[in-house]
């Protein structure tokens, strides 16, 4: 099966995704997008910057997605934005496609919640003079021995 | 042996560039190329915590040998 995995430079298209899920015997679409926002914890943010380990991260995306599938009778597309982006672009776009609205909703979750513990990916927020600012984030899981 | 690291997220900000290449025995365990790791940082080895040795495949265990190919030190991640 063709897996709709993506890390991307390029502007994100959330309802390509969503259109590339659907199916016959999907009755819910779950999607989820992510935005550039400002205000983000007190500070005015002009554009966020996100760093990638690209080899590791389309592999991680794409066992994330597997994972999905293999939970749940789901179909699922990703993407991920990398690079400069400028507030409300998205930076993240999921959807699940599934017979059932709760099984495409937990889907859609797990993928999201996933990529935040595992997708080697860094955000910089730039404020308006152009200083940059490293997001905290989570320690990556290792590989047990 | 001169291995050539990575250098990825706040990593960046260390001053030393998108990567470090550090003399490391070999075999060697990931644990201890962090340590030695740290010394090349110097004062900066604080933004070494949390932070994980990689392939293009996987994130490396303590006890994993690291492996001939590319290698990358990944701080917390912070995707989405």
């Amino acid at each position: 099966m063709r897996r709709l995995i993506s890390i991307t430079k390029s502007r994100l298209d959330p309802a390509a995704l969503s259109r590339a899920v659907s199916a016959p015997k999907h009755g819910a679409v779950a999607s989820f997008i992510g935005i550039v926002r400002s205000p983000h914890a007190g500070r005015r943010v002009a554009a966020v910057s996100y760093d990638c380990f690209l080899p590791l991260a389309e592999k991680e995306l794409a066992r994330i997605a597997a994972a999905a599938e293999r939970r749940w009778p789901a179909r699922i597309a990703v993407a991920h934005r990398i690079g400069r982006l400028k507030v409300g672009e998205a930076s993240v776009a999921i959807a699940a496609g599934s017979a059932h609205r709760a099984q495409a909703c937990a889907a859609c979750r797990f993928v999201l919640e996933e990529i935040k513990l595992r997708l080697p990916i860094w955000k910089q927020e730039h404020d308006a003079r152009g200083a940059g600012r490293w997001l905290a984030g989570c320690a990556l899981p290792r590989k047990r021995s | 042996m001169k291995r050539k690291i990575e250098l990825y997220g706040r990593l960046r900000d260390a001053g030393l560039g998108s990567s470090v290449v550090v003399d490391l025995p070999s075999p060697v365990t990931a644990r201890r190329a962090l340590s030695i790791l740290k010394s090349s940082f110097g004062p900066q080895s604080v933004l070494l915590k949390g932070c994980a040795l990689a392939t293009g495949d996987e994130v490396l265990s303590s006890s994993n040998e690291l492996p001939a190919g590319r290698l990358a030190l990944l701080p917390p991640v912070c995707g989405g």
